[in-house]
């Protein structure tokens, strides 16, 4: 047995590796069309255009999305503890999981209206089944290698593990859109990391993907990109992280708490990067899908 | 000190009631209280026109405006402005009203209140109704806090143009994106099923600790002055999103070294069965305004050319 810190430090690391669909092959979130229309030009040098087009991205991005995250990790970590007390209580558990797939419905639908924007719309839900996939393929354990994890997995497992696949077949049945936010406080929630480490690896992985798809671009080597990563971008996404940590979509305000939709809830802070995004398809060459 | 029930329910309230009679849409109710002011030109017509007002020829802290609107099955209603909406942070000049010292009285207990400028409106369609929202665009000064909030119903077969901007101040006096605050919901519900949630927020952020100095509203959105978000809903209004798609879907964009005066961005709402939103971005307002005024011709067919020219002459 591992202490629960290392577990998670351990899931941390899995989660940011590259080669995941969390990194950035295809999504350039806006910054290849802005790039495109001349907004870099204005800047001393890319290096600093990056920067803030990594702010100003950034900053919208978790206004918007976090809400979207903290919700959708909530009911999954909310259903694992249920899960558990129904377990000694010999309850049938199928009622359960009804209950949880609709109030993820209900999030990612929410999060379908509010991404007014047809370009990120397709680039969040290829994200988002891309990492349901991932956790159904990639995380599982087969038979033969039980030997050397020493555990058989757990009832709370398999059944969370049932969770992720349910939602995940709603999506290829265009039940629901599967949006990447959603997904990913679902693929944190069942693998245990929380709720804060969630929200704070996903502000970092979009920031590195931004930072990545400017080189891939040719607009900053892969030095410059390392630096910008190392000394810019901690302190910002440490910021937003502190800043977005008690966001909520609205769906499932307790009546006691006073939730004021104009500071806590999702919204866009960027309406530039919006016209932008939106208009990706729009240039005449491209490498990116967003 | 108590504020009396009567001033608290009807400062700022304001109720539109159209219904259709004989192709006519006449004004069944039509009344507003303090600091709201609502007018409609004595012409009944296929499209009843009312203006959006506001006393003093602007808004301030501690206003609040509460709009209610059912446009009846079958009609139609133009709702327009005169000028910019101005937001001040508080009102210049001070003005005798009993009812705004009431209220900033009540507002001081909270720190934030006094200078929290806020509207809200519901807009109630039945099938085939049509609604035109083409008001000027919204003018924050230096230092306002301004929140607001527009839901719209949807019915069956009706049908809606709304059009949200805001400039970036007073540019003779230096102003640029010099407010404090600006959140603006859209909300749009077909049937009771919502299909779209626009909220904007604009804000001059404090600074997130000492070592990063924020980035001010300013450097997020320049160059341009001015944003307009345009969404067309419903039958009635196909043609035009047909003809604006088109003329978007034509577009190529090539690497430039400077941006653009202004650009504009279409995308489906709801998958494309219901609508489009629109968003136009521009170095000068009147730009912005010229664009949509090309955009919206199609509403001359609707409206005829003369309510169309009071939305844009």
């Amino acid at each position: 047995m591992y202490d629960d810190s290392e577990a998670e430090a351990y899931i941390m690391l899995l989660l940011s590796d590259s080669n995941l669909p969390t990194g950035s092959f295809v999504a350039s979130s806006g910054l290849e069309s802005y790039v495109k229309h001349g907004f870099a030009s204005s800047s001393p040098g890319a290096d600093v255009s990056t920067v803030n087009f990594v702010r100003d991205s950034l900053e919208s991005y978790s206004r918007s999305a976090i809400p979207f995250v903290s919700d959708a990790h909530r009911a999954v970590a909310q259903f694992a503890t249920n899960l558990g007390e129904s377990t000694i209580m010999g309850k049938d558990g199928d009622e359960g999981y009804n209950d949880i797939l609709k109030i993820l419905t209900e999030i990612d639908e929410l999060y379908q209206v509010m991404t007014l924007n047809h370009v990120a719309r397709r680039a969040s839900m290829s994200q988002g089944v891309a990492l349901l996939t991932l956790y159904s393929k990639g995380f599982s354990q087969p038979p033969s290698l039980s030997a050397f994890s020493g555990e058989e997995p757990q009832e709370q497992e398999t059944r969370i593990r049932k969770l992720v696949d349910l939602f995940k077949l709603k999506v290829r049945k265009e039940e629901v859109s599967g949006h990447l936010p959603i997904c990913w406080g679902v693929l944190t929630a069942a693998l245990g990391l929380s709720l804060e480490r969630s929200q704070y690896l996903h502000l970092f992985l979009h920031a590195r993907s931004l930072l990545s798809a400017s080189v891939r671009l040719n607009d900053l080597g892969p030095y410059g990109a390392q630096q910008i990563l190392l000394h810019a971008v901690r302190p910002l996404v440490a910021a937003e992280a502190a800043r977005c940590r008690d966001l909520q979509t609205g769906l499932y305000v307790n009546p006691s708490e006073d939730f004021d939709e104009t500071t806590l809830g999702p919204a866009n802070t960027w309406p530039l990067g919006e016209i932008l995004a939106g208009r990706h398809d729009l240039q005449h060459s491209r490498i990116f899908n967003s | 000190m108590q504020v009396p029930l009567v001033s608290r329910i009807h400062a700022g309230g304001g109720r539109i009631a159209v219904s259709l009679h004989a192709d006519k849409s006449v004004l069944s109710e039509l009344s507003s209280a303090y600091p709201l002011k609502l007018l409609s030109p004595s012409n009944q017509d296929a499209t009843a026109i009312v203006y959006l007002l506001t006393y003093g020829g602007g808004l301030v802290g501690g206003d609040e405006v509460n709009l209610r609107v059912d446009v009846g099955s079958g009609a139609r209603l133009i709702l327009l402005s005169q000028g910019t909406t101005k937001v001040f942070k508080t009102r210049p000049g001070r003005r005798l009203a009993s009812i705004r010292v009431e209220h900033s009285a009540v507002a001081s207990r909270d720190d934030n209140a006094p200078f929290t400028t806020k509207q809200s409106f519901d807009f109630h369609l039945a099938d085939n109704g049509l609604l035109l929202l083409l008001p000027e665009p919204l003018t924050c000064f230096r230092d306002a806090f301004y929140n607001q909030y527009q839901r719209f119903h949807i019915q069956d077969n009706a049908s809606a143009v709304i059009l949200d901007w805001i400039t970036s101040g007073r540019l003779a006096l230096g102003e640029d994106w010099a407010f404090s605050h600006h959140h603006s919901v859209n909300e749009i519900f077909h049937n009771g099923r919502r299909i779209a949630k626009d909220v904007i927020l604009l804000e001059n952020t404090t600074e997130l600790n000492l070592k990063i100095p924020s980035r001010s509203l300013q450097e997020r959105l320049r160059p341009y002055s001015c944003y307009a978000m345009l969404i067309l809903v419903g039958p009635q209004v196909q043609s035009i999103i047909t003809a604006i798609t088109h003329k978007y879907d034509q577009l190529s964009v090539f690497k430039t070294r400077s941006p653009a005066p202004l650009i504009w961005s279409v995308s489906p709402i709801d998958a494309g069965k219901a609508g489009v939103i629109i968003r136009v971005a521009g170095m000068e307002s009147e730009a912005v305004k010229e664009w949509l005024k090309d955009a919206l011709r199609g509403l001359e067919r609707i409206i005829g050319v003369d309510v169309y020219r009071r939305a844009f002459p």
